[in-house]
């Protein structure tokens, strides 16, 4: 079975939310949109399971075009952010809702919702009301609704943001349970936060402004951009991108910082480019490019580093906690290998080799 | 799309019902504003614009919406006052603030037309409590329904009486609903009580009062029971409303030709003014608020 | 809070408490009285100023002589008035639930103007009204009856129930509708099985303010009804005539009354607990 889009477009009030989006999804697999707010995720998922009709383009299921068929006879379950549960049933009529719209038979739904609640943890709680759940035993209610229809297409829009951190990382290990062990639904998942995607470690889909900017496994797309713009999106913080060129004696950056050419770059045609790092590639050192701190980010035991030489302001992901003060000198060294370029226009012109 | 198709179900069954009943009364008024029917000539005849050239020229209509403003927009500034007054008190920190809360919401609950009926009692001039508590402050006896002014004025007690209630609820729910974060920022910034009233309370809920005094003043244009039953429009005409007088022209004396111009007159001026006020207030209390 | 604010606070409250309850007291002091109690003068305390009697309240069962037989009344105004709060009610909420939801156009006509159309049928005054609906009830020979009394009842309130509940089904999260949706429920199925059921404190304010409005109507009722239907309103005021007799009148508005008090109670539970604004979390 496969979910194909095929120029998909809807606008409103002039604004692109989705431009010209195509794509095609396969059963059983799990995909993970990225994209920051107003990229167009939602409107995505709203288009694929009808609840919005584009304004141009087509879905397909299995060749079948999907525009005729209204919302309440697909087969599409949706897990949203807000926890959203029917409020007046119980956690057990909440995930037996779906079940008996389709009139199946009480010992049927019985055995669905039981087996369900197993699965997700939620087999204590089945005569509460989600209003006495937390926020994460709430979202589980609403998964185990999305998953026990067993339907074609199952989308999660940014389901663990409202989550506290310890809970969003125990749910995302069962997300990849329950995706993993099933073939039947296509998974569609979409986050804000590149990291995610990482580390679900599934197909990814970049989305920026409306459109679709790359398509690829998490690891292609973190090694090889397709331009800035994904650059930017997929790394949290932001690779840091500095203007400079190549000549014939090495890389510039700015007037004063030069370093010697790299060798995965050789091939390059000299002339303008604008490089790329990752933060957690630059390191402090003895000697390398003067800068002065602007800001030290302690988070846990890691330290984002603000610096500045110059126009040329980076971002450095060190780890280890760095309490360096306002406007203190720092040297911090980049590694050559570990650069990527592009070419003035925002396209990858050459990355590092193996991973980056 | 899909979802369309089922939409008609929902607002049809309502828009049909409500036209049906609605649009006969409609187009029948308009239709006989240009008709002579009173006593002496029943029916649907035809005299084209006469009914309304007269009303042009009648004075009593005009002077009529003077009084009903007076009445209208009287009564509803100081239900409003009054009402945000009250909701202000009672909302939180009060003793027995349930009893107070349901004890000030008991006017509205009440029939119009009966509690007018005692309050006519009230004001009589000599076996009315109203003169009685007069005399026992030592001020002199007023004729509170043989006097124009004083007439004006017992009827906007009385209904305001009746419908302070409805802008305390609207203003007391309104105030229960507003976050509280405003409120501790500002305590935060040192500000004190009425500070934080002008520059946090009012404004956030500046669109509910917009909303309630639209309500009320849609409400109390179309006053007609505490006139009827108190002063019956007196003396001679001086709380003589616009739809008071529309009644004496239609149902007393007869001249439903005539009384169906003055009622869609009536409507149109009625209707511009209150998008005009609407409007005029939706943007004064936003101006209040930028000017923060 | 100083002292001095205090004071003031519970001083005001007060007074206006008093102002509130003032002319149901006087209702109620006048209710036993005779007419000696009340030629002299106003009076005000039974025994010390005037002999009580149960004259009054003896007189809201009988007909004649002052009496006015409040029973049948009675019925009828809770039979009208519950009768047209609930169709109101269901038309209104159904066409609030479209208005909330959906997209109307047709022509130049979208969803505000529909909203407002319902709405702006308050703007009209009962009296523009009341000589065509005269003739409309006429002519389907429904004069006098409750069954007329009741059509007329929900074109008046119908808009309040749009009014409320479109601000109210604005709060409700439209993810609900769609997660309906989504589970296989048709727009109507969403609506029935989903959204009312979460509904519960915009209908009670709806209904609330139906029921009011409805009971409390008397100019209708007074051009629409003669002999056969007789609503509360009517029956008290028509005694208003030139012989008062002012015990029987405080009486029987008292009685008449005493319902919607306990409206009044409900209210102020749901203002209470801040479902009024109709937030669902």
């Amino acid at each position: 079975m496969s979910l194909v889009s095929t120029e998909l477009t809807r606008r409103i009030d002039g604004i692109a939310h989705l431009d010209g989006i195509s794509c095609a999804l396969e059963r059983g697999r799990f995909y993970v949109v990225v994209g920051q707010t107003l990229s167009g995720k939602t409107s995505l998922l709203h288009a694929l399971a009808g609840l919005d009709a584009p304004d141009t383009g087509t879905i397909t299921l299995d060749g079948a075009d999907l525009a005729a068929v209204p919302v309440w006879s697909r087969s599409v379950s949706m897990v949203y952010q807000q926890f959203i549960n029917y409020p007046h049933l119980t956690v057990y009529e909440n995930i037996a809702f779906p079940l008996r719209r389709r009139r199946l038979a009480r010992a049927e739904i019985e055995r669905r919702v039981r087996a369900i609640a197993e699965t997700v943890g939620l087999a204590q709680l089945l005569a509460r009301l989600p209003g006495a759940l937390s926020g994460g035993q709430q979202q589980r209610v609403a998964l185990a609704r999305s998953l026990v229809k067993g339907s074609d297409l199952l989308l999660l829009d940014e389901p663990l943001v409202n989550l506290d951190y310890k809970l969003r990382e125990q749910l995302r290990e069962e997300f990849l349970n329950i995706f993993g062990a099933q073939s039947r639904s296509i998974v569609v998942y979409t986050t804000a936060d590149p990291n995610e995607a990482l580390l679900f470690d599934a197909e990814v889909l970049v989305m920026h402004e409306g459109r679709l900017l790359q398509v690829g496994s998490a690891q292609s797309v973190y090694a090889r951009p397709a331009t800035t713009t994904v650059a930017r999106i997929f790394s949290d913080p932001p690779m840091n991108l500095l203007p400079g060129s190549l000549d014939d004696s090495g890389l510039r950056l700015t007037d004063d910082v030069r370093l010697p050419r790299p060798r995965h770059l050789d091939s390059l045609r000299p002339g303008p480019y604008v490089f790329g790092i990752h933060p957690g590639d630059i390191t402090l050192g003895a000697s390398g490019i003067a800068t002065e701190v602007e800001l030290a980010e302690i988070s846990g035991s890691e330290t984002f580093l603000h610096v500045r030489h110059a126009q040329m302001r980076l971002v450095a992901h060190l780890s280890g906690v760095h309490a360096h003060a306002l406007g203190e000198n720092v040297q911090i060294a980049l590694d050559g290998a570990k650069l990527f370029a592009f070419a003035p226009e925002g396209g990858l012109a050459a990355a590092p080799a193996s991973g980056g | 799309m899909s979802v369309d198709r089922g939409k008609l179900v929902f607002v049809l069954p309502g828009l049909i019902v409500l036209v049906a009943i609605i649009l006969f009364p409609l187009l029948f008024t308009i239709r006989v504003s240009f008709s002579g029917w009173d006593v002496a000539q029943p029916g649907l005849d035809w005299i084209g614009l006469a009914n309304y050239l007269r009303l042009a020229e009648d004075t009593r209509f005009w002077e009529s919406f003077a009084r009903l403003a007076v009445m209208a927009i009287g009564s509803v500034a100081l239900e409003y006052l009054l009402g945000f007054g009250l909701a202000l008190l009672v909302w939180r920190d009060v003793r027995a603030g349930r009893f107070f809360r349901v004890l000030f919401l008991i006017p509205m609950m009440t029939t119009p037309v009966i509690m007018a009926v005692i309050w006519r009692t009230v004001f009589h001039e000599s076996l009315g409590p109203a003169n009685d508590l007069l005399r026992l402050l030592g001020i002199a006896s007023l004729p509170w329904l043989s006097d124009a002014a004083l007439a004006m004025t017992s009827v906007i007690i009385v209904e305001v009486w009746q419908w302070t209630p409805f802008m305390f609820l609207m203003l007391l729910a309104g105030l229960l609903s507003l976050p509280r974060e405003p409120f501790l920022a500002a305590a935060i910034d040192g500000a004190g009580p009425i500070r934080t009233f002008l520059r946090v309370t009012f404004p956030m809920i500046a669109p509910i009062s917009i909303g309630a005094i639209v309500i009320r003043l849609i409400e109390a244009s179309k006053i007609m029971d505490t006139v009827y039953v108190i002063t019956s429009g007196g003396p001679g005409t001086a709380t003589e409303t616009s739809s008071y007088y529309i009644f004496i022209r239609g149902l007393r004396d007869f001249q439903i030709g005539y009384a169906a111009s003055l009622s869609f007159t009536y409507l149109v001026i009625m209707a511009i003014s209150l998008t005009i006020i609407a409007k005029v207030l939706a943007r004064a209390m936003i101006v209040k608020d930028n000017a923060v | 809070m100083s002292a001095l604010y205090r004071a003031l606070k519970y001083a005001a409250i007060l007074l206006w408490s008093a102002f509130v309850i003032a002319p149901f007291l006087w209702a109620l002091t006048t209710s036993f009285k005779t007419a000696n109690g009340i030629t002299s003068g106003p009076t005000y305390i039974p025994w010390l100023q005037y002999e009580p009697s149960f004259e009054g309240w003896r007189l809201l069962f009988s007909s004649g002589g002052g009496g006015i037989a409040i029973a049948g009344p009675y019925l009828s105004s809770l039979v009208v008035t519950i009768s047209a709060s609930l169709i109101s009610l269901a038309l209104g909420t159904l066409a609030a639930y479209g208005l909330s939801r959906f997209t109307y156009r047709a022509g130049f006509v979208r969803n505000a103007d529909i909203t407002f159309f319902f709405i702006s049928q308050r703007i009209m005054p009962p009296v523009v009204l009341a000589i065509p609906f005269f003739l409309m009830l006429q002519f389907l020979g429904l004069l006098d009856t409750e069954v007329g009394l009741i059509i007329v009842y929900i074109a008046l309130l119908m808009p309040i129930a749009v009014w409320v509940m479109v601000d109210f089904f604005n709060t409700v999260p439209r993810e609900l509708d769609e997660s309906a949706m989504l589970d296989g429920c048709s727009p109507f199925e969403t609506f029935w099985r989903v959204i009312l059921p979460n509904s519960r404190p915009g209908l009670v304010v709806a209904g609330l303010f139906c029921l009011i409005f409805g009971w409390n109507d008397f100019f209708f009722a007074f051009t629409l009804t003669f002999t056969q239907t007789q609503l509360l309103p009517v029956a008290i005021v028509a005694l208003n005539s030139s012989v008062t007799p002012w015990w029987s009148l405080s009486a029987a508005a008292l009685v008449s009354v005493a319902p919607l008090v306990a409206v009044a109670f409900v209210l102020e539970s749901y203002l209470s607990r801040g479902n009024l604004a109709g937030a669902v979390r």
